[in-house]
C-alpha cells in the first residue's frame, strides 16, 4: 500500500514535469516551469512526511492525494482562475498533512495505551480490566498548537486567493502583456502585408503592365504599316521586342523582392550563399543549418540578412561582412558582422525597423551593437522549428 | 545536330521547338519533367540539351539538378539552362567541374533567336555561354578589387562578351571594331587579370569566369 502511494505521487511529480515541459524550446520554459508547479508541490514533501511518520490512515492518504493533484494539475493548467483553485486544494493537503501530525502526535504513531487496572480493583468485581488513554487529544498545549497552524494556513489560503485571482498575479499580468504584444504585431503583420501588396500593384501597374499595355500598341500599329511601309513595321516590332524583354525584367525584379525563386529552390543557407555571391563585398559564411524553417520565418531571415547586408554595404562602407547562421534549441540565430564605420541605429533607419517589424510576427528579436567607428555586429533570433 | 528540349509550360515548349527545327535542329526529345529529362539525357546523349531550371514535379530547380546530374555521369554532356532569373549560384555549380560544353541564359534571350542559336551550337561544341547579367554581376563584385578596377570600359565590354561566349569575330562586329583590335583588347585583359594568354575561345572563357568567380 504504501509502495503503490508512492509510486502514484512519483508518477504525479513526473507527468507534471513533462506537461509543463510543452512549452521546451521557449526561453521562458524554465520560470514557467518552476512557477507551475510551485503550489502544487509544497505540501507533497509534509504529506510523504506524514505518511512515513504515521502509515496509511484517512488523513494521511488525503494529504498525499491532495497534493497529487494539485502537482498534476497546476503546470498543466497555467491559466488564473484554475491556478487559484489549484492553490486551494494544494493548501488542503497541506491541511491534512498537518491534522495527519496532529492526530499522531509528536510522539509517535497514533497507539493505544493501556495498563492494567488491578489497583483499582474493588472487593467484589474489576470495574474494568483496562483504561485506554488517547495521547495527542487532550493535552492542550497541542490542541492550541493545532489550531495556531490550522489558522494560519486558513488564513495564508485566504491572504493567497485574491492575489492569484486579481490583476496582480503575475499569469494574469503576463497573458494581458502578451495578448497586447500579439494584437501590436498582429496589426503590424496584417498593415505590412496590405503595404506589401499595395507595392506589388504598383509596380505591376507601373512597371510590365504598362510594358505589355505598349507591346500591344505597337504590334497594332506594325499590323497596319505592314501593308505600306514594311520597314518602319519592323521598328515596330522590334520596338514590341525591347519592350517585352524589358518587362520580364520588371517582373524578374518584382518576384525576387516579393520571394526569392533561389530561397524557395534551396531554402535558406544557400539563398544567402547566392546574397553573398551578388554582394560587391567579401562576404563570409558560416552556415550550419540541418532543416528548413516555415516558409514565412525563412522569408523574413531571409530578407532580414539582405536588408542587413545591404546596408552594411551603403551606409557602413565596410569591406568585408561575416554571416552567421545556426539552429539551436529551437532558436534560429543569425550574426551579421561589417568592419565598416558603425553607428547604425535601429530607431533611425527605416531598414531596420522594417526587419524588426517583420521579425516581430515571429516573436523575433533584432539586436544592433554598432558604436561609432564600428564594427557592427547584428543579431536576429526567431524561435521556430526546423523541418 | 540531335538536341534535348526541357520546359513544362506547353507553350514554351513549343515554340522552342519549332524555332529550333526551323534552325535545322533535330528534336530527339521534349520533356516536361525533371526525372524524364534525367532519363533523356542518359538515354539519347544529345548534342546538346536546352533545359528549364525549374521544372516539375518539386518546381524547383529541378531542371538543374538533372542538367548536373547528368554531367556527373556523363562529363562534358553539353548542356544550355534556361531560367526566368539568374543566379550565380547556379552559373558556379555549372562552372564547377570545368568541363565546358554548359550555357546559362535569361530565358528572354530567346527572343533573339539568331544569337540564341548562336549560344547553343557554342555549348555544343564544347563552349560557354553566360548570360550578360551574370558577367556584370560578377564585374560588379569585383569592382572595388584590383585589377579588375584597373580595366578600361572598352576591355570590361570586351571582357563581358568574351564570358559570354562569343567569338573575337564576333565580338568585334558587337563592338564595331576591327577583330585585331578585339585581340589586342583580350591580350591586354589576360595581361592585366596575370592569366596566362589563351587562343583557344573556349578556354579563354572558362579562365575569365574561373577568374571572376574566385
Amino acid at each position: 500500500m504504501n509502495l503503490i502511494l508512492i509510486v502514484f505521487v512519483v508518477a504525479c511529480v513526473v507527468v507534471a514535469w513533462r506537461r509543463s515541459g510543452a512549452r521546451a524550446g521557449h526561453p521562458e520554459a524554465w520560470p514557467r516551469r518552476i512557477r507551475a508547479m510551485g503550489w502544487g508541490i509544497v505540501p507533497l514533501p509534509i504529506a510523504i512526511v506524514a505518511f512515513g511518520l504515521f502509515g496509511a490512515n484517512f488523513w494521511t492518504i488525503s494529504a498525499l492525494l491532495f497534493s497529487g493533484i494539485a502537482v498534476v494539475l497546476a503546470p498543466a493548467l497555467a491559466a488564473d482562475a484554475v491556478s487559484a483553485g489549484l492553490v486551494l486544494i494544494g493548501m488542503l493537503g497541506l491541511l491534512l498533512a498537518t491534522v495527519a501530525f496532529s492526530q499522531g502526535g509528536l510522539r509517535g504513531p497514533r497507539t493505544v495505551y493501556a495498563r492494567p487496572l488491578s489497583a483499582l480493583r474493588t472487593s467484589d468485581a474489576p470495574v474494568a480490566r483496562y483504561a485506554v488513554i488517547r495521547p495527542g487529544n487532550t493535552s492542550p498545549w497541542r490542541n492550541a498548537l493545532i489550531l495556531a497552524e490550522v489558522a494560519g494556513f486558513l488564513g495564508f489560503g485566504l491572504w493567497l486567493v485574491p492575489r492569484t485571482f486579481g490583476a496582480n498575479s503575475w499569469t494574469l499580468r503576463e497573458l494581458t502583456g502578451r495578448v497586447q504584444r500579439l494584437a501590436e504585431t498582429r496589426t503590424a503583420a496584417v498593415d505590412g502585408a496590405a503595404a506589401e501588396l499595395r507595392r506589388v500593384e504598383r509596380d505591376l501597374h507601373d512597371g510590365a503592365q504598362a510594358r505589355l499595355v505598349a507591346v500591344g500598341m505597337n504590334l497594332r500599329a506594325a499590323e497596319r504599316l505592314i501593308p505600306a511601309s514594311p520597314q518602319a513595321a519592323l521598328a515596330l516590332v522590334a520596338e514590341a521586342r525591347e519592350t517585352s524583354s524589358r518587362a520580364l525584367a520588371d517582373l524578374r525584379d518584382l518576384v525576387r523582392g516579393i520571394h526569392p525563386p533561389v530561397l524557395a529552390d534551396r531554402g535558406l543557407g544557400d539563398a544567402v550563399r547566392a546574397l553573398a555571391l551578388d554582394a560587391p563585398v567579401k562576404t563570409s559564411l558560416d552556415i550550419d543549418l540541418p532543416g528548413r524553417p516555415d516558409g514565412p520565418v525563412e522569408s523574413a531571415a531571409y530578407f532580414a540578412i539582405a536588408e542587413i547586408l545591404a546596408n552594411a554595404v551603403k551606409h557602413a562602407g565596410a569591406h568585408a561582412v561575416e554571416i552567421r547562421i545556426r539552429h539551436s534549441e529551437g532558436m534560429l540565430r543569425i550574426t551579421v558582422t561589417d568592419d565598416g564605420t558603425g553607428g547604425a541605429d535601429p530607431a533611425m533607419g527605416s531598414g531596420l525597423r522594417g526587419i524588426e517589424r517583420r521579425l516581430d510576427a515571429f516573436d523575433g528579436i533584432l539586436a544592433v551593437s554598432s558604436p561609432a567607428g564600428g564594427p557592427t555586429i547584428v543579431v536576429v533570433e526567431v524561435p521556430c522549428a526546423l523541418s | 545536330m540531335r538536341v534535348v528540349i526541357a520546359e513544362d509550360l506547353f507553350l514554351l515548349r513549343d515554340g522552342l521547338v519549332r524555332l529550333l527545327s526551323a534552325h535545322g535542329f533535330e528534336i530527339t526529345g521534349a520533356v516536361g519533367t525533371g526525372p524524364e529529362l534525367l532519363q533523356a539525357l542518359l538515354e539519347h546523349r544529345p548534342d546538346v540539351s536546352v533545359v528549364d531550371v525549374r521544372l516539375p514535379p518539386t518546381f524547383t530547380d529541378e531542371g538543374l539538378q538533372a542538367a548536373l546530374e547528368a554531367r556527373r555521369q556523363v562529363p562534358g554532356l553539353p548542356v544550355l539552362v534556361l531560367s526566368q532569373y539568374v543566379e550565380q549560384l547556379y552559373a558556379r555549380e555549372l562552372l564547377a567541374d570545368q568541363a565546358g560544353g554548359v550555357g546559362y541564359l535569361l530565358k528572354d534571350r530567346v527572343f533573339d533567336d539568331d544569337s540564341f542559336v548562336d549560344a547553343i551550337r557554342a555549348v555544343a561544341t564544347g563552349g560557354t555561354v553566360m548570360d550578360p547579367e551574370v558577367i556584370s554581376k560578377l564585374l560588379v563584385r569585383h569592382s572595388r578589387n584590383e585589377p579588375v578596377a584597373r580595366l578600361s570600359v572598352r576591355e570590361r565590354d570586351v571582357l563581358a562578351l568574351m564570358a559570354e561566349g562569343r567569338s573575337n569575330s564576333a565580338i568585334a562586329e558587337r563592338l564595331f571594331v576591327s577583330e585585331k583590335a578585339v585581340g589586342k583588347h583580350s591580350t591586354s585583359i589576360f595581361a592585366k587579370l596575370d592569366l596566362p594568354p589563351c587562343g583557344d575561345d573556349n578556354r579563354r572563357v572558362l579562365a575569365v569566369l574561373a577568374y571572376l568567380n574566385s
